[in-house]
């Protein structure tokens, strides 16, 4: 119990640290964040990737993202992609779209996007 | 696959033999003259070392001097009535438990949980300090009659544990052939000892040893007179003869039909032999006049100085009289290593204590327990520097606690059982609780600052930690009961294969994990670079794999705390669910093995006690 409480300390210590260099980052732009996000509201939300799905056969093709603004997590879903070009690991990205909650987390489909380095 | 190679296994199986199948477990029965030497060498060779206890005691703690001689003989008489009041109760003992009824049975059976389990953690002390102190004393022998050897007795004491144990571990029975030979030469030795002793000292005036040495004068030359704190000092530490009268009783089940009437006959005979020998060697002490102090000065023991003497310098017989001590007492330490063990199988069969002690080994002997008591006697020893006195004030306490409880619990029995005649055996028990637990309290208060405290301490907190495991146990198996009506849940699967690099092997995993039919499959890779995830992804597409791929960025190129965080997240998702992890790992040669799977050995790690998760590795081997 002692180790894994304490490893738990010092993960959530890296992810403060990356928070809060992502929070600085998105200062300059005027975006919702994404913890503030409404839900079925039309929203500008930004963030990194930080995780980034495929779904290559089964069914339709789709790419999935992560993104982090350092006050949460949204996934966006592009269906019918496989893949899109530009879109990377640690890329910024601005998403104009109608986010909706599955479970905890926060989800916009298909949304206009624009890459900001 | 490597024969130049010798595997752990290998090297197992030279030391310990070759395993043997649990179905060619034999019982043999002992014949009252081989059951004598199996049992009774524990008992019989305290005689070496309990009258040079004693006049320790006068000598060097009392400071009493020459008077010191002239107590010896009371002294070895009150042991005397001592052993055959605790020999009369143990005899009933024998008739009322046939199948064994070692102290902890008897407290069990008669007088609840606490006791026996005080009585436990007595015995099992008791057995690790008869391993400690009977090394000791025989190591004490050898050094005896080999003075160039003495400042190697700690490393001689645990060389002769480690070979024991290794024996046991091997499976060393009880058997006769072993334990015949050194016992009889033992009791043959020292009836010549006596002997011969008694007869030069009344016919032939053989005088009381010279000791010319300064520090010996010094102790004889004390004048200070016995106090009764002293007396009982000298009579506890006495009393250690007493250990190992139990044995027989401990054994009744190993001896010939009929066997209550062959084991109270066979203890009774060991009574008599201890008795006569402890008396004997005691009368010819008080006209020998060995000396002997607390702090090991004097390196050569009581008996050996009274051998030297009688035999007239050290011939053949002094010899003889050694090695027979040495051997006995060797052999009253593999006693306790097969007491040991099969007690404290017999309480963790009960819950008390871990279960691996009930887990026999290759050879059908207890490994767990043996190498157990191997360890804590070797530990002691090394403690108390391989000297027997500074080991005795610690060894009654366990003895005599056991005893009581025995007896104590013998007594319940008689009220309860109110068999013909229970009044007369109801009596010879109670005489025997009461004087054994004298005894035990006078050992506690007398020797207390000389190490008695040690069992005074250990012995409960032994009590605590069984109960605790007992706690723990119950703990466990309630919470694993089935009760009504209880159906075990269908959850959501979630299967998770970790990828680095599209290879035969994970090819291979995703497969597996498509047949555990999840109900929902994602390969997890964490990548470095933009450019590793457009090849695994492009990878991925090539190779036609169904699953869904999710990549991570490596942001603090920290493989195991991505991979775990992912998991949290997956986890918290469903409340219900079940994740497993799959992870393809390689196997190669043992000496090759290291250059792989690092990250995967510390993932599995991490993984291995997660809540509502499986780990699978699917191996890959490499030929």
């Amino acid at each position: 119990m002692g180790i894994r409480s304490f490893g738990k300390k010092l993960n959530a210590d890296n992810q403060t640290l990356d928070a809060e260099r992502l929070c600085e980052r998105f200062k300059e732009y005027d975006f919702v964040s994404i913890v503030d996000s409404t839900c079925r509201t039309r929203t500008k939300i930004a963030g990194e990737i930080k995780r980034m799905r495929i779904k290559p056969r089964s069914g339709i093709p789709a790419v999935e993202l992560v993104i982090n603004d350092g006050t949460g997590e949204a996934t966006v879903i592009f269906s019918g992609r496989k893949s899109i070009p530009g879109v990377d690991h640690g890329k910024c990205i601005m998403v104009d779209g109608v986010p909706h909650k599955v479970g905890d987390r926060t989800v916009v489909l298909n949304p206009a996007y624009t890459l900001l380095g | 696959m490597d024969e130049m190679v010798i595997s752990p296994s290998a090297l197992k199986r030279f030391f310990i033999g070759k395993p043997i199948a649990s179905s060619e477990d034999q019982h043999h029965r002992l014949s009252k003259k081989v059951a004598l030497p199996v049992f009774a060498s524990d008992a019989i060779s305290s005689t070496a070392y309990a009258t040079e206890e004693i006049l320790i005691v006068f000598m060097s703690l009392a400071a009493i001097g020459m008077t010191a001689y002239a107590n010896l003989v009371p002294i070895s008489i009150l042991v005397i009535i001592l052993l055959a009041i605790v020999v009369s109760s143990y005899r009933q003992t024998i008739y009322a438990y046939p199948k064994g009824g070692g102290s902890y049975v008897v407290s069990r059976e008669n007088l609840g949980r606490s006791p026996s389990l005080v009585a436990g953690a007595s015995m099992l002390v008791d057995y690790i300090l008869t391993v400690a102190v009977s090394v000791s004393a025989g190591v004490a022998a050898i050094v005896s009659a080999f003075q160039n050897l003495v400042p190697y007795r700690v490393e001689l004491c645990i060389g002769f544990i480690a070979l024991i144990t290794l024996a046991n571990l091997r499976g060393l029975k009880e058997s006769g052939a072993l334990f015949a030979p050194p016992t009889y030469l033992y009791i043959l030795s020292l009836a010549s000892l006596i002997i011969v002793g008694l007869y030069k000292v009344y016919f032939q005036d053989l005088g009381p040893i010279d000791h010319t040495d300064p520090y010996a004068q010094e102790l004889l030359a004390t004048q200070k007179s016995l106090t009764l704190f002293f007396f009982l000092k000298a009579f506890s530490s006495g009393a250690v003869a007493l250990t190992g009268i139990e044995a027989v009783a401990d054994g009744v089940p190993a001896f010939e039909k009929p066997e209550p009437k062959n084991a109270s006959k066979t203890l009774v005979w060991m009574a008599v032999i201890l008795g006569t020998s402890f008396l004997g060697l005691s009368v010819l002490a008080q006209k020998i006049q060995p000396i002997k102090d607390h702090e090991g000065n004097i390196k050569i023991t009581a008996l050996a100085q009274m051998a030297e003497q009688v035999y007239g310098g050290r011939n053949i017989f002094f010899y003889i009289t050694q090695f027979a001590t040495f051997g006995i007492l060797i052999l009253a330490a593999n006693t306790a290593y097969a007491d040991f063990p099969r007690l404290s199988s017999i309480i963790a069969k009960d819950n008390f204590l871990p279960r691996q002690l009930m887990n026999r080994g290759d050879r059908l002997v207890f490994s767990n327990g043996i190498i157990f008591l191997g360890i804590a006697a070797s530990v002691l020893v090394f403690a108390f520097g391989g000297i027997v006195n500074a080991l005795i004030p610690l060894y009654a306490v366990g003895v005599f606690t056991g005893f009581t409880l025995s007896q104590f619990g013998m007594l319940v029995r008689h009220r309860k059982l109110k068999e013909p005649g229970w009044l007369v055996r109801a009596f010879f028990s109670g005489v025997g609780a009461a004087t054994t637990s004298f005894v035990a309290g006078i050992v506690v208060v007398v020797k207390f600052t000389d190490g008695a405290w040690i069992p005074a301490v250990v012995i409960p907190t032994m009590m605590l930690i069984f109960l605790s495991i007992n706690r723990h146990y119950l703990r466990v198996r309630s919470f694993l009961q089935i009760e009504e009506g209880y159906v075990a849940p269908r959850r959501t699967h979630t299967v998770v294969v970790l990828v680095g690099s599209v290879n035969k092997g994970v090819l291979q995993a995703v497969k597996y994990a498509e047949s555990l039919r999840p109900d929902k499959l994602l390969a997890i890779s964490v990548v470095g670079s933009n450019e590793e995830k457009a090849k695994l992804e492009s990878n991925w597409e090539k190779y036609k794999m169904t699953a869904e791929l999710e990549t991570i960025s490596d942001d603090f190129r920290d493989l195991t705390d991505s991979i775990l965080n992912r998991i949290n997240e997956l986890d918290d998702e469903n409340s219900d669910d079940i994740i497993t992890v799959v992870i393809p790992e390689f196997v190669t040669a043992i000496r090759s093995q290291w250059l792989h799977n690092q990250s995967a050995l510390a993932i599995k790690a991490r993984l291995l006690y997660r809540k509502n998760t499986v780990v699978t590795s699917v191996p890959i081997v490499i030929e």
